[in-house]
């Protein structure tokens, strides 16, 4: 009887305690859809840094309109039935305010549906331009989607080098020819037609043929779609073994360490587009080495777009002072001219906030920044 | 002049990939000879090779999960590859009592299954021990390579060739001139009447693989500066090494090489001539003529003279 009566007192205090404290700050639960395991599970924890700095942060500076983020981790196994199950799962659950993640386009598309039945603003980051334009009123985007990276090479060719003769070399992958057409309607709205345009299987072994063509087409420019980063490093070497040294601008693909590391020298000198860049900007920097200095690792993609969700997040619910669904989905599509890691947002009724891309140069294997090129629509 | 040049370009980087074809497709046509069994995993030897190299050369990432702790080595690239061309070896021992020999006595299809099994198994396991980023691999010689004539000769595809013609030496002085190839020989011709002659045949067969395995895992150690060290580095090569097999007449060792030559250059012209991205398809269509005009292959017997 004495044991009951003194755990039902502390069963007491404890209730008491824990619904003071709620009362007193009762937090904002924000979810996480993450790939924590499986194959992308390295990118994944990335992201899971870059929302926990930006969580540290808020929560050190007194949370959002005095309530702290209690951020709630769902595993999606880096699979698209693992997304659907985790956004199932995050929103029927009850509580939670907004949703992040994940970053592949395929998953989201995946998990689409799930979301639009959920009603929680799900801030993405997949770039596939087809992700906002299925009528989802619940996507937000956090990154520039793909057809700017396309406008970005041919604006940055065409106006900053100066040069007419393109050729383009693209993977014949979705990802790849899709580049490729983006890129020939962007300068042919220009008036400009490639000297050449082609196309490669993925897992080529020998660039040989592709080299001697761009050789023989008096391409003065030239711009890449390539996925994989061995094929990038065989056929830089090759370009340069057969003396092309044209100016290259490339998809984000020639700036990733990988191919960097294949490439080594073949690479110097070129020049890509890349959504987040460190020295973009002061907001960039300053992020690049908070994140340094917390994780031991240089920050990139994977975390950068995560970071800038919970801080939009924050700024969205603070400036519609509402954390209701719809109030902050209204508050979210009126953010404009936010200042952001990735760059400045401000969204469109699709929910795109970002429409540009900084372009970069790989010098003597030193990824430095030039300048961001925007667009407005 | 360009255009010559532009040709010979042309040729010898097909030359030089079917070098590499071709180093694959012996080990093939070794273990065809004496098992009558085609080894699905002979790609994989290379990419175990290009592995081995990166392990003795800059060591392996560790995984937490399989307890599997970091480790940086930096061994000299003649240490590494005399060390890999012995983990090869024992690898070659390790597959004849895995995967082979339980299944000696079944007919050809379990034994098929078992090595496409041993396959997936050895990608994974690389997988695991190492991340999926692909790896650079140092060249042989510090030099990248001569411009002869307008035509850029790269020192790894020059390697790559020399030690092709020397392996094809090696392979023809082993079985024409020494005992332990007549043996070989004698098992691959008849299994029961080489073991009534006082042949060790189980050795015999060990000796195959091993030897299967270390060509594969030199052609990988050979490839892999250009290639890259990847997962995947084995499949793309052992599907044209194979039909390099099969268009040189299957088993014979002189069409191994001579298929294997054949397809690096045909695609490679082809390439150049008619469409890139249909590349892979020319090794295919060639195949699928050789088959049609001339089934037993280049150097293959007619099946009828055989019985």
């Amino acid at each position: 009887m004495h044991t009951t009566s003194r755990a039902s007192l502390a069963l007491s205090i404890s209730v008491l305690v824990i619904s003071g404290w709620a009362y007193a700050a009762d937090p904002i639960k924000i979810g996480l859809v993450n790939e924590t395991t499986g194959p992308n599970a390295e990118a994944g924890a990335y992201t899971v840094n870059g929302v926990k700095l930006a969580v540290d942060e808020i929560n050190a500076k007194g949370g959002i309109m005095g309530r702290p983020i209690e951020l709630r981790i769902e595993d999606n196994q880096s699979t698209n039935p693992g997304t659907v199950l985790a956004y199932s799962k995050l929103t029927g659950e009850g509580g939670i305010t907004a949703i992040v993640g994940p970053i592949r386009s395929t998953q989201i598309q995946a998990a689409s549906p799930t979301i639009q039945k959920g009603g929680l603003p799900a801030m993405v980051g997949g770039t596939d331009p087809s992700l906002t334009k299925v009528n989802n009123p619940w996507i937000f985007r956090l990154r520039p989607n793909d057809s700017y990276s396309s406008r970005v090479i041919a604006d940055f060719g065409l106006n900053s080098l100066k040069l007419k003769k393109w050729a383009i070399v693209h993977s014949t992958d979705a990802f790849g020819t899709g580049g490729m057409k983006a890129l020939s309607a962007a300068l042919q709205g220009q008036g400009i037609t490639p000297v050449l345009t082609q196309g490669y299987t993925n897992n080529s072994q020998d660039f040989t043929p592709i080299v001697l063509a761009i050789k023989k087409s008096g391409a003065d420019i030239l711009a890449t779609y390539m996925t994989n980063s061995q094929d990038v490093g065989i056929f830089a070497k090759q370009l340069r073994q057969l003396g092309v040294g044209v100016p290259w601008v490339g998809s984000p693909s020639i700036v990733t360490d990988t191919a960097m590391k294949l490439a080594g020298p073949a690479l110097h000198g070129t020049y890509a587009v890349a959504d987040y860049t460190p020295g973009s900007s002061p907001e960039a920097r300053s992020f690049a080495d908070k994140y340094k200095a917390r994780y031991k690792l240089d920050s990139d993609v994977y975390s950068s777009w995560a970071y800038d969700a919970m801080h939009l997040l924050k700024f969205a619910i603070e400036s519609g002072k509402a954390t209701e669904p719809d109030k902050l989905r209204a508050a979210l599509l009126g953010v404009c001219g936010w200042k952001g890691v990735e760059g400045t947002y401000c969204f469109d009724k699709n929910g795109d906030g970002l429409k540009g891309y900084n372009v970069v140069r790989n010098e003597n294997g030193k990824i430095t920044y030039l300048k961001h090129i925007d667009f407005k629509d | 002049m360009e255009a010559l040049a532009n040709n010979f370009q042309v040729l010898f980087q097909g030359l030089a990939l079917g070098s590499i074809y071709a180093l694959v497709a012996l080990g093939f046509v070794l273990i065809i000879r004496t098992t009558n069994v085609v080894n699905f995993a002979q790609g994989d030897f290379a990419m175990l090779g290009g592995y081995l190299m990166v392990l003795f050369l800059v060591g392996m990432p560790g995984n937490p999960d399989l307890g599997l702790p970091a480790l940086g080595l930096a061994l000299p690239y003649w240490l590494a590859i005399v060390l890999t061309v012995v983990a090869m070896g024992v690898i070659g021992i390790a597959f004849n009592y895995g995967v082979y020999y339980p299944l000696r006595n079944r007919p050809f299809l379990p034994v098929l299954i078992s090595t496409l099994g041993a396959s997936i198994f050895l990608q994974n396991t690389v997988l695991a021990v190492f991340n999926p980023q692909p790896r650079p691999l140092d060249k042989l010689v510090g030099v990248d390579g001569i411009t002869v004539g307008g035509v850029f000769l790269d020192s790894q595809y020059l390697v790559i060739l020399a030690f092709t013609i020397l392996a094809v030496a090696f392979q023809y002085f082993l079985f024409e001139h020494t005992l332990l190839g007549k043996k070989l020989q004698a098992v691959s011709q008849d299994k029961d009447m080489a073991r009534l002659l006082g042949i060790p045949v189980s050795l015999m067969i060990i000796i195959t693989f091993v030897y299967s395995a270390v060509l594969g895992g030199l052609a990988g150690v050979l490839v892999s500066p250009i290639l890259f060290v990847s997962i995947g580095l084995g499949s793309a090569i052992a599907l044209k090494a194979f039909a390099a097999t099969i268009i040189g007449g299957f088993g014979d060792i002189a069409g191994a090489i001579v298929g294997g030559l054949i397809i690096g250059v045909v695609e490679s012209f082809a390439a150049y001539y008619i469409s890139v991205p249909y590349k892979d398809a020319y090794a295919f269509v060639f195949l699928f003529l050789v088959l049609l005009f001339r089934p037993q292959g280049i150097f293959g017997e007619k099946v009828s003279e055989k019985a």
